[in-house]
């Protein structure tokens, strides 16, 4: 009887948390969901590779990302981007709803698809052991 | 007397005091400003307004200042000395008047007038755009269509007056040959040599100290029409930016003044962020829908601005850039493309690094710092 109080609260506070998750937590729920152990060196290779598939302007992530994902980056407005790495910038991988914003917009961008759990799993996981 | 005794006058003519030294400084301080306000206005970019604008209203102001010594300065000041009726004109260019005219001759009489007249209605034009359209100065609440009609007119006079200059040094050139004295010295020095057969003109005192008073009365108005300067001007922007919309908006560009487009087109980049120039930008629909709204309620058909009348509704139907229009190109021809793609610009979308106050929605040409290159 208590959660029906607990947890309508717990989802209230949710977003005004502004840690939702960690690093850590985001490779292993990605990776529960793809069913694979997180390969950071996958996720390396996905980072730094030329894409097709996805829109002419972003054939990488690395087109707006540093390819030093502890330096800025560049949105192609000419706006900086924030170190992509958690240890050059602690808020990276904190706010899940971000994360997946994101990645939503930005696999679209350079594949042209969602990407997969596995492919998040790596990713986060070569970013945050750097 | 008679012309066959010239070649016998003495090496050293006598001299008369043809020009005062009000009327020589107004000259040649007119020639300054006009030559500031026009190298500024014909030659120099935008980011140069607030000289333009300076030597413009120096330029009015020492017309209205000889306007009055006109009525009060001494002989030649005046205007009785030099405005003459048409057919006196006529005479004097058909070669029928006889006679050295000390002051100016009746064609140049004319041309005094008109150049006076051309240069009042510069600057009143003048005021009329930056009020109109740049929504600045003594006349900043005038609809913006006004302020565009008085830009037109402004360029069109200024081209004028600088037909008109040619032709009052072509002649200033022409009658010193024609008469063999020099008259650009004259206007240095204020004397010509007295020559047997010259006009009379009526010697007449000069009134300074009325002059001076209603000079005083002409500068104290002008300092309470600026005065006006400082209330906010309708028709700009005022709205704070929405929370959301910085928020997200600002994660990847600047944020780009909801007046800067008309709300068809707001609506149109609105419903396709998946191929958001060139990117996937897309929202939750709920978000979507109050950043829509919030730019809805705030486009272009809420202000008076200039960007507001160039940029919106002139986008190409399928959610172009603002980059792309005729306006936004005339209007950054000076600047080349290498100079946008270097640090620290880097993009023809990143108006914020040289227009201080674009995300304000105003692009006034008095905030437009164009940044030093960097090395990134």
């Amino acid at each position: 009887m208590k959660y029906l109080f607990v947890l309508p609260l717990c989802l209230l506070a949710a977003p005004l948390a502004a840690q939702s998750t960690t690093p850590a937590d985001l490779v292993a729920q990605y990776s529960a969901e793809a069913g694979t152990e997180a390969s950071a060196d996958r996720g390396r290779d996905l980072f730094l590779a030329t894409h097709t598939g996805g829109k002419p302007d972003t054939p990488s992530c690395t087109t707006c990302h540093s390819p030093d994902p502890k330096a800025m980056g560049q949105a192609r407005t000419g706006k900086p981007i924030d170190p992509l790495a958690p240890s050059a910038n602690s808020e990276r991988f904190t706010d899940l709803k971000f994360v997946e914003k994101w990645f939503g917009r930005n696999c679209n961008s350079v594949f042209g698809r969602d990407c997969t759990a596995a492919e998040k799993a790596d990713v986060v996981a070569w970013l945050s052991s750097l | 007397m008679t012309d066959a005794t010239a070649p016998d006058i003495p090496e050293q003519k006598e001299q008369v005091r043809v020009w005062d030294i009000w009327v020589r400084l107004f000259h040649w301080s007119l020639v300054a400003c006009i030559s500031a306000a026009a190298v500024t206005g014909f030659l120099l970019g935008a980011s140069w307004i607030a000289l333009h604008i300076a030597a413009g209203l120096a330029a009015v102001a020492l017309v209205l200042a000889r306007i009055v010594w006109g009525f009060f300065g001494p002989t030649h000041a005046r205007f009785a000395d030099f405005l003459r009726t048409p057919s006196e004109i006529l005479s004097h260019l058909k070669g029928k008047d006889a006679g050295r005219h000390l002051g100016h001759n009746p064609a140049g009489g004319l041309m005094m007038l008109a150049l006076m007249a051309v240069i009042l209605m510069l600057g009143m034009s003048g005021l009329v755009g930056l009020g109109g359209a740049l929504r600045t100065g003594p006349l900043l609440s005038l609809p913006y269509a006004t302020g565009e009609v008085g830009l037109e007119l402004h360029e069109t006079l200024a081209v004028l007056l600088l037909v008109m200059v040619l032709a009052h040094v072509a002649a200033a050139i022409f009658e010193s040959r024609r008469s063999r004295e020099n008259l650009v010295r004259s206007m240095v020095t204020g004397t010509k040599e007295s020559r047997p057969g010259d006009h009379t003109s009526y010697p007449v005192q000069a009134h300074p100290r009325i002059a001076i008073l209603l000079i005083a009365i002409l500068a104290g108005t002008a300092v309470l029409l600026t005065e006006a300067d400082t209330q906010t001007p309708m028709g700009v922007p005022v709205a704070e930016l929405d929370e959301t919309f910085m928020d997200e908006c600002t994660a990847c560009h600047l944020a780009y003044h909801p007046s800067l487009l008309s709300g068809t087109e707001w609506r149109s980049i609105m419903a396709d962020l998946e191929e958001h120039y060139g990117e996937d930008a897309s929202f939750d629909t709920e978000t979507t829908k109050q950043i829509t709204d919030w730019l809805l309620a705030h486009d272009a058909s809420n202000v008076q601005t200039r960007p507001a009348h160039l940029f919106a509704g002139n986008l190409r139907p399928s959610n172009g850039s603002m980059t792309e229009t005729r306006a936004w190109n005339h209007l950054h021809e000076d600047v080349s493309n290498e100079r946008f793609l270097r640090a620290p610009v880097y993009s023809q979308a990143n108006c914020s690094a040289c227009h201080k106050d674009a995300e304000a929605g105003w692009f006034s040409p008095f905030h437009i710092r164009i940044p030093k290159e960097t090395s990134k």
